[in-house]
């Protein structure tokens, strides 16, 4: 088991998450200050100290989003380039799912990379207020990261030292692979209802973000990035992957696919997260409009493109689908 | 117009506290030309850095237009710097290798004025500091008192309500700094707010209205 532990790419991980940590719990100290203290009509001494300090929050906290970021891709590379280690493991699919901890971890820093924007975009309306008038909701925003993160390195931890590479794993195609004809999809969905829902959903969401129904775009985009792992997994990979049984969401993310699932995975997550966070945290700030609908509707759409194009090429090539 | 109230700043080195500036209360009115007088170390160029919002109070209030500046998140506190104060150092703080006409089009660069009314605020700055017929000339080639006159000239190109000077004439010979003081004069009665720090007692008895205060060991003696 400690061969997993002990491996580099490991190290490298666990080290940087514990040194990130020392510096988050400086910035939740003052967080918690900042909610307690914080009076912006006040010129006291002291509060002129916690508005320095809280200038040291944002800097941390901008810091940690940028090296969570890049840990985050790490993190995934890491995995997948553990699959030599354990038996019976050929990509991601079978690292992640080798303990109980390994999905619940693999959520948690998407969610925590989630959170991470919207504290993003809350600061950025904060500081153009005069008054710093989002500072306490920010500062409590920054307490629940800091608290997901201990959660985190806790299942990093849990994680990591619980791998038993002698134990053989099962990897994707029996993972995502049909179970006696149960249907994997949710909603009892077949495949192509999910494929018009997801191209619905898709116009759907680009249509809400320009128009401001901020509520209806926010649900659309989350039902949009739901269904849009399903249609991905169990039908634009196969296309992916050139064959019609292999389904997994890890096995595009390997050199053999040119590392194409780094990109699609990427626009998916990033424009829902960017588009949500936007969308949420200008509904905070009763804000009318939201800021970069453009960037959100690049990154779908880069999504939703490259996708298809897969299906699109591999029709013009052979003349027949999957 | 310029309110300072009970404003102190403190440095610290480890646990040592030392208070550069101690209880500061000040009104400047509009159009008023306050000399800011007092020796080396006495905490002038700290009061005009927080005045300008360049630097931070420990306590205390500095309102500009009724506006905190040192409270300000950064992009509002540079607004105002780049729209109402213009300044003017001791060292110039010119870019040596741009020209006299480029240094002065810097600070208008963020505004994003159309091309043309820039070069005709340029052109009309220049005219009043008079160094328009130096214009092309690279800032290093100029002598003292033609640096001063193209600070004067960058100082001057927004239009600035409030001038803010740090020993404008310590690096003069008399001759540039009297007629530096003819440029301030110019500016007072084109209606300016401006502040001058100096120990020079070439500025004790102007033949303009102007007030002036003593600064000791970080207070206002008044
Ligand atoms: N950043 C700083 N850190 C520590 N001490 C400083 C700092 N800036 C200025 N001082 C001290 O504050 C005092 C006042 O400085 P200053 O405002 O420059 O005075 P003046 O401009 O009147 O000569 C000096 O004793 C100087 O050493
Ligand atoms: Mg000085």
């Amino acid at each position: 088991m400690n061969e997993i532990l002990f491996s580099n790419q490991v190290i490298i991980y666990l080290l940087s998450e514990s040194l990130l940590f020392v510096l988050l719990f400086i910035a939740f100290v003052v967080s918690i200050k900042i909610v307690i203290k914080w009076d912006f009509d006040s010129f006291s001494q002291k509060q002129f100290r916690l508005e320095k300090e809280a200038y040291l929050v944002s800097t941390i906290t901008i810091f940690l989003f940028i090296i969570k970021f890049i840990l985050l891709i790490y993190f995934v590379f890491t995995i997948d380039s553990l699959s030599i280690l354990i038996a019976g493991a050929m990509c991601g699919a079978g690292v992640v799912t080798a303990n109980e901890y390994g999905t619940y971890l693999l959520l948690f820093k998407l969610i925590i990379i989630a959170t991470l924007i919207l504290w993003f975009y809350l600061n950025s309306y904060d500081t153009h207020t005069k008054n710093y008038l989002h500072m306490k909701k920010k500062s409590l925003l920054f307490i629940a990261i800091f608290i997901s993160i201990i959660f985190e390195l806790f299942l990093d931890f849990q994680y990591f030292t619980n791998i038993d590479t002698h134990q053989p794993v099962s990897c994707c195609s029996t993972l995502f692979g049909q179970l006696e004809g149960a249907n994997p999809l949710p909603f009892g969905l077949t495949i192509p209802l999910l494929l018009t829902l997801f191209y619905l959903l898709y116009f759907l969401t680009i249509l809400t973000l320009k128009t401001n129904y901020r509520v209806l775009y926010i649900v659309s985009n989350l039902l949009f990035l739901y269904l849009a792992y399903y249609a991905v997994v169990y039908f634009f990979g196969t296309y992916i992957y050139q064959l019609p049984t292999h389904k997994c969401p890890f096995c595009m993310l390997q050199s053999d696919y040119f590392y194409i699932g780094y990109i699609i995975w990427g626009s998916l997550f990033l424009g829902t997260f960017i588009g949500i966070s936007d969308a949420l945290s200008s509904i905070w700030t009763t804000r009318k409009y939201i800021k970069n609908s453009r960037l959100v509707i690049s990154m779908l759409t880069l999504f939703v493109v490259l996708s298809s194009i897969y299906v699109i090429i591999y029709y013009f090539r052979n003349g027949v689908w999957l | 117009m310029i309110r300072v109230e009970n404003l102190s700043k403190s440095f610290y080195h480890q646990q040592d506290e030392s208070k550069i500036l101690i209880d500061i209360n000040l009104h400047i009115k509009r159009g008023e030309c306050i000399i800011l007088k007092g020796i080396s170390g006495s905490g002038k160029t700290t009061l005009l850095s927080i005045i300008a919002g360049l630097d931070r109070p420990s306590k205390g209030k500095v309102l500009i237009d009724d506006e905190p500046i040192s409270k300000l998140p950064d992009i509002f506190a540079s607004k105002i710097r780049a729209k109402k104060i213009g300044m003017i150092f001791q060292h110039f703080n010119l870019f040596e290798n741009l020209s006299v006409y480029e240094n002065v089009t810097v600070p208008l660069i963020p505004s994003g004025l159309p091309l043309d009314d820039i070069y005709r605020a340029v052109d009309k700055s220049l005219k009043v500091a008079n160094i328009y017929h130096k214009r092309s000339l690279v800032a290093s080639r100029l002598s003292g008192g033609e640096k001063q006159r193209c600070a004067i000239a960058r100082a001057l190109v927004a239009d600035p309500d409030i001038i803010v000077c740090d020993e404008p004439t310590a690096n003069l010979d008399s001759q540039n700094s009297i007629l530096f003081i003819e440029t301030i004069k110019e500016l007072h009665l084109m209606g300016k707010t401006i502040v001058i720090a100096t120990h020079d007692p070439l500025f004790e008895n102007l033949n303009f209205k102007s007030r002036i205060v003593p600064m000791f060991d970080g207070k206002i003696d008044e």
